[in-house]
């Protein structure tokens, strides 16, 4: 086998150097989602009027209740002191999903369009990572993480993290929730 | 797994197709796979003229290895992430392609050569890797052991110290001897067990770290009983500094927890005074130091004459500099440099070479890599619903990002030089093996914690 020439070397050095790039190119690619987030819609207010009235839901009763996930770890932190406004549940009182329940933890709880969310609301207003609930101090903080849209909290918009009190209504993108005890 | 619920009318939805990461993951593969393989036939066309199989079959058997635990990811972690295995496993072959390249410039055969040693130790890691895995089915059994993961530290760190089993290498003490022929660095897997250890610790007294304390000049600075943590760290970064004398895993040390506690606050006091212990610390260890005072001459003045002369001085560094400069843009072509002109161009300075034959466009990928691989662990971080796990994630991920940049920052001259280790690309079993299980617990960091959605709301 014969020495390869330079000119071959050199195509060869830059075909591999495409080739790192093509890599480094298709991962970004098969993450794009998740690096630059997906496009959020402006909400129109005729938007939000159309899902308000839907809030009357009765809760509990015939709504479907959500199963905790029994994969998931439980914290082994004791949860005598979860919360001295002792919400336990997290209910949506309008949307798609009208009724549904959602039990509160002591770990944080993250809202948006993105697939690790703990609840993933996928509508055109919502943001990949939209708000979070959080426990601080025993009460439920809600924040807003810079949404196109904004997290509301009894009809004025989030810019702090603020405590949610019970059954104050908290609106993310076209859908609503409240906590409960 | 009950963990996509479905609503109790209309059709069962499921957020994940179980293996749909998984087969994305084995798309990503196969190119990498392609890199691997090319970077060796490169290295043999450009050094030696010719293609030689016996290493390639030593490449394949990696690939193999690596699809076993792609398998088993498969089986016991089918929603992992897809991404971190594959730029693991580029960087790790780049590497071995690198080190080949060197042991072909020294003459280096058989058992002598330093790639054949990193396949072998690639394979331990990987094994461990998939061990990791079999083993450690769901992470907050870690979080149980967190006072347990801590003494594992402190006695990996102290190891080399004990007499008879520590052994000095190029003047740092960090490094042990097994049997006389197994060298190893227990300070790399001490990184993980103190990342652990951290994350416990943290996520158990954050209130008291967080919350309290007086308010100046409109910051709010922690109480004086609370510093403890922080000066017990610093003052260990110093002892191995001190007494190992080595620069960069104090460094890292000291790093890994200010992140950690930053994260785990989010008060910017902590990074204020401890960024103010380590100037301190840094100008404590230049005065008193003779080796510190050595590197951070050979970073000021390089290129004076006397310095570069001295033992211990800035050759290396100079040398190192030379052979970026004649990388250039697009490099001198894989096997065609010379990059074996400074020392501890396989291991140490294994990023020099690379910037020699691959040039600045190469560089880069493999630093938008580096990027990619660090977005994964704060994505487990960001996205994440269990405190423990995340911090565990960012921790991890910070410190792979930390190492390169002191690494990357001591080759080019932005930092002094510190002798740590570039993450899987530099020759040397111990850093693979600690890399590799911060894979492992990537991998099942982002198992558990990813993918749980536990509501979902459709329009």
């Amino acid at each position: 086998m014969t020495d390869p020439s330079a000119l071959t070397l050199l195509a060869l050095q830059l075909g591999f150097l495409i080739l790192m790039w093509g890599f480094v190119f298709a991962i970004v690619y098969a993450l794009r989602s998740d690096l630059f987030g997906q496009r959020v819609r402006k909400l129109q207010p005729a938007a939000t009027a159309g899902a308000e009235p839907r809030a009357a839901t009765p809760p509990g009763g015939t709504a479907p209740v959500v199963p905790a996930a029994s994969g998931y770890p439980s914290s082994p932190v004791d949860r005598s002191d979860a919360g001295n406004d002792n919400a336990s549940k997290l209910v949506i009182t309008s949307g798609p999903r009208a009724g549904a329940e959602f039990p509160l933890g002591r770990d944080e709880i993250t809202i948006g369009r993105s697939g690790d969310s703990a609840i993933i609301i996928r509508d055109d207003y919502t943001s990949t990572h939209h708000a979070r609930l959080m426990l601080w101090n025993g009460r439920w903080m809600i924040q807003d993480l810079d949404s196109t849209n904004g997290t509301f909290l009894d009809g004025s918009r989030v810019t702090v993290p603020v405590p949610v009190p019970l059954g104050a209504t908290v609106k993310v993108g076209a859908t609503t929730f409240e906590l409960r005890r | 797994m009950n963990d996509v619920t479905a609503p109790p009318t209309g059709k069962v939805k499921r957020i994940r197709v179980p293996q749909r990461l998984r087969n994305l993951e084995l798309g990503i593969l196969i190119p990498a796979f392609v890199i691997i393989l090319s970077a060796i036939v490169l290295v043999q066309l450009g050094a030696l003229g010719h293609v030689d199989t016996q290493l390639i079959v030593l490449g394949a058997g990696l690939i193999v290895l690596v699809l076993g635990l792609h398998i088993t990811l498969r089986f016991v972690a089918r929603d992992a992430d897809p991404f971190i295995v594959p730029i693991a496993t580029v960087l790790n072959g780049i590497g071995i392609a690198m080190i080949y390249r060197i042991d072909i410039a020294e003459g280096n055969e058989g058992w002598d050569s330093i790639a054949v040693k990193q396949i072998a130790w690639t394979a331990i890691a990987i094994a461990a890797a998939i061990t990791t895995l079999l083993v450690l089915r769901n992470h907050r059994i870690l979080f149980r052991y967190t006072y347990l993961f801590g003494l594992a530290a402190l006695v990996l760190l102290l190891l080399p110290l004990v007499p008879g089993l520590g052994n000095e290498v190029n003047g740092a003490r960090v490094w042990i001897s097994l049997g006389g022929f197994l060298n190893f660095q227990p300070g790399e897997l001490a990184k993980i067990a103190l990342a652990i250890f951290f994350a416990g610790y943290l996520v158990r007294n954050r209130d008291a770290l967080s919350m309290t304390g007086p308010k100046f000049l409109g910051i709010q600075w922690p109480r004086m009983r609370d510093f403890g943590p922080l000066l017990i760290v610093w003052a260990v970064a110093m002892g191995v500094i001190v007494f190992q004398r080595d620069l960069g895993t104090g460094l890292l040390y000291f790093g890994l927890f200010l992140c950690m506690l930053y994260v785990a606050t989010g008060r910017f006091s902590w990074i204020a005074i401890g960024l103010s212990l380590f100037v301190a610390g840094a100008i404590i260890a230049v005065q008193t130091l003779e080796y510190v005072r050595g590197r951070v001459d050979a970073w000021l003045n390089p290129f004076d004459q006397s310095v570069y002369d001295a033992t211990g001085g800035s050759y290396q560094l100079v040398q190192g500099l030379f052979g970026l400069a004649k990388g250039s843009m697009l490099g001198t072509g894989l096997g065609q440099g010379r990059p074996y002109i400074t020392p501890l161009a396989e291991s140490d300075y294994i990023i020099a070479s690379l910037g020699e034959e691959l040039g600045l466009a190469g560089l880069f990928a493999i630093f938008a890599l580096y990027l990619l691989f660090v977005e994964r662990g704060f994505r487990i971080g960001f996205a994440g619903q269990d405190d423990f796990g995340k911090l565990l994630g960012v921790g991890l991920a910070f410190v792979v990002a930390l190492q390169v940049f002191v690494v990357v920052g001591g080759v080019t001259r932005v930092v002094p030089l510190t002798g740590l280790t570039m993450p899987f690309l530099a020759a040397g079993g111990s850093s693979l093996l600690a890399n590799w299980i911060i894979v492992a617990l990537l991998l099942r960091l982002s198992d558990t914690i990813r993918n749980h959605p536990r509501l979902v709301i459709e329009s």
